[in-house]
């Protein structure tokens, strides 16, 4: 039993980093129909931007996690003006792929020549380890739950609540009612790639303490990210909560349950399975 | 416009050609030396801690003049390419090496990749392969121009096991990384713990390079009350997983796999972590005449930049001044001739050079040397000898 609950706060402190980076994935494919492999790569940078400040400019943790943010939704609204706008509306998926794949290899080398290939750590202020019925968990973890929780409700507000946020979510329905209305869906573009980057970057600035920052740690997740999206339905905030954690928890559990080399294999498995029974993901009205 | 954007096209397609075909002269006075291994990647500081090594080395030679081989005065140079870890990669970047620069020596860093070298340089044409794997089977390819730099990883088994079982008890935790490396010395401890009348528990293995948390692993395997874990894998995350163990409550000692370093753990975890833990001894503090000098000139040369000593480097600093000493005894460049001269060249390597005091090189390519390990007792790490394994 005290296993079951280890496990299951294990699971879902990973699960809220795998939903706040597939929040940032899905909103980007919901607005602009990108599938942006480098999402991994600006969660990669808003780890280094947290170390930078914590490192070399001796800021406290949270200012760190602040100028991850900022960091990143600049470069984020960058990326937009940058790399995909200049495609056009009449460019097929295949082009966002090579220009997304182009911008995670241009992301990866520049961190690998500022930074180096060397294994970074950011200094968490909460390294203590709290024990409650028999769970043992650091106090940095507890803090990785509520800040997702706390983003996610913000971000929700956000969509629901806000002219800008309801213009995203009119957008993400049908792109030319959207233009109809007179939402300016350039502008709006921009501003969801910046928030998607924000996300990535409180994610990033979030875990770094508890993982290696290098330049290349943002793979594996983007790959996570991607089967999360798709369980959950592609663009749909919900399905992106819903599905990470239910992806960190059924790693973890079958980790524990069966082998943890079969981990991987259990996500993929999750994927196939919600894709042949419900190809359009768990919280997707049609296609 | 148009014409001035064929012009571009044009050129951005002919220069990369012109400068392939330009360096691909390699100076009648140079030898080239090859090195394919993963310069980026998650493996990307591993790969670099070996070139440091290799550079280093060939820049100490060139600054005192260059090698005497025959009639002729020789500078050395380092060419690299990356494999980003994979064995294909390495045979590619290999055949290039050979075209462009005439590489009698190609450096390897992993199995894999030897591996898959071993296939091709007995043919023409021929080059000598610097192993840098522990991995045995690469020695069982009884192939004639293969060096092994380091030590066999199974001679560690023995005393680590014995070391253990004595300090924390019989019962044997396993949390290794799942490569090809990660599963045979896996194999090997646990073969060896249960000869010694040890009980091993659970395989939880997980591959260290794309887990992302391992409190997960970490909580199944203490649940089973292990006295000892088996870990190891690149030396950060397998600090990683030392961090979750002891923030979970676990008291007993880790038995490391060769590939995780001290000295790179303690970017990750406190000495008072490492307590109880079994591995290869830091590099920078390794019994040989040689290291305090090597740890010296390392700091001298690259200041501000210099990395954690990590045997990655010195172990391929030290290969590279041993290959330069057989070149010179056999006068030749020429790569069987440097092969036959390798275990002289061990014997009468100066002293000052002696950063692992070999002793001399096996008929199958092997380094030998006595080897030393160390635990963490007190605080302080304890070297211990380690007797060679059998061949």
């Amino acid at each position: 039993m005290t296993l079951f609950l280890q496990q299951l706060t294990n699971g879902i402190a990973l699960g809220s980093i795998y939903s706040l980076v597939a929040l940032g994935l899905t909103l980007v494919y919901g607005v602009l129909h990108i599938p942006n492999f480098a999402h991994g790569a600006l969660y990669m940078l808003g780890a280094y931007v947290a170390y930078a400040m914590v490192t070399a400019f001796g800021a406290p943790y949270f200012v760190g996690v602040g100028a991850a943010i900022v960091a990143l939704a600049l470069i984020g609204a960058a990326v937009e003006r940058v790399a995909f706008r200049p495609l056009g509306t009449t460019a097929t998926p295949v082009h966002f792929i090579i220009v997304a794949l182009g911008l995670l290899f241009f992301l990866e080398g520049l961190a690998d020549v500022v930074w180096g290939p060397d294994f970074r750590r950011v200094e968490s202020p909460f390294t203590d380890v709290a024990t409650l019925f028999g769970v043992n968990i650091t106090l940095h973890r507890i803090l990785v739950i509520f800040a997702s929780i706390a983003v996610m409700a913000g971000l929700f507000y956000f969509l629901k609540r806000t002219i800008t946020g309801m213009s995203i979510e009119a957008m993400a329905q049908d792109r030319e009612g959207a233009l109809l209305v007179g939402i300016d869906t350039k502008r709006v573009g921009m501003i969801t790639v910046a928030l998607s980057a924000a996300l990535a970057a409180v994610a990033g600035a979030l875990i770094a303490p508890l993982v290696l920052v290098f330049p290349h740690m943002g793979e594996a997740i983007t790959l996570k990210a991607f089967v999360i999206v798709i369980l959950g339905g592609m663009g749909s905030v919900p399905g992106a909560i819903v599905g990470g954690f239910v992806l960190a928890l059924a790693e973890t559990m079958a980790g524990t349950y069966v082998a943890f080399a079969f981990s991987e294999l259990i996500a993929f498995a999750v994927l196939v399975l919600v894709l042949a029974l419900r190809p359009t993901g768990l919280f997707r009205k049609g296609v | 416009m148009k014409t001035w954007r064929l012009i571009l096209v044009a050129l951005v397609a002919v220069v990369p050609a012109l400068g392939i075909t330009g360096c691909s002269e390699v100076d009648e006075n140079t030898v080239a030396i090859g090195y394919v291994g993963p310069l980026t990647t998650a493996a990307g500081l591993y790969g670099r801690n070996v070139q440091r090594g290799l550079e280093m080395a060939v820049a100490e030679i060139n600054e005192a003049g260059g090698i005497q081989v025959g009639e002729r005065t020789l500078e050395l140079q380092i060419q690299s390419l990356d494999d980003q870890y994979r064995p294909d990669e390495t045979a590619t970047g290999a055949r290039r090496l050979l075209q462009q620069y005439r590489t009698p020596v190609i450096f390897v860093s992993h199995a894999g990749g030897i591996r898959a070298l071993q296939g091709m340089n007995t043919r023409q044409p021929r080059f000598l392969i610097g192993g840098y794997s522990s991995e045995p089977t690469i020695l069982e390819a009884e192939n004639p121009l293969t060096l092994m730099l380091p030590p066999r990883y199974d001679a560690y088994a023995p005393p680590f096991v014995e070391i253990m079982r004595e300090r924390f008890g019989p019962r044997l935790g396993l949390i290794p990384t799942t490569t090809v490396y990660g599963r045979q010395w896996t194999q090997v401890v646990t073969a060896e713990w249960e000869r010694q009348g040890g009980e091993v528990l659970r395989n939880n293995g997980v591959d260290y390079n794309t887990t992302t948390d391992f409190t997960g692993v970490v909580s199944r395997a203490l649940s089973e009350n292990p006295d000892v874990l088996f870990i190891g894998g690149p030396s950060q995350p397998t600090g990683l997983v030392i961090q979750a163990a002891r923030e979970q409550g676990f008291q007993g000692g880790f038995l490391m796999m060769d590939q995780a370093k001290f000295e790179e753990i303690l970017d990750v975890v406190t000495m008072e972590q490492l307590e109880g833990a079994v591995g290869v001894h830091p590099q920078a503090t390794y019994p040989a005449p040689g290291v305090p000098g090597l740890v010296e000139r390392y700091y001298e040369r690259f200041g501000s930049d210099a990395r954690t000593i990590v045997s990655e480097m010195a172990i391929n600093y030290q290969a590279v001044h041993l290959l330069a000493v057989a070149m010179q005894l056999a006068g030749s460049t020429d790569p069987d001739a440097i092969r036959e001269h390798v275990d002289e060249a061990a014997q009468v390597l100066p002293e000052e050079l002696q950063i692992l005091d070999l002793t001399s090189v096996s008929s199958l390519g092997q380094l030998q040397r006595d080897v030393y390990a160390a635990q963490v007792r007190n605080g302080e790490f304890e070297p211990f000898f380690v007797p060679a394994a059998t061949e």
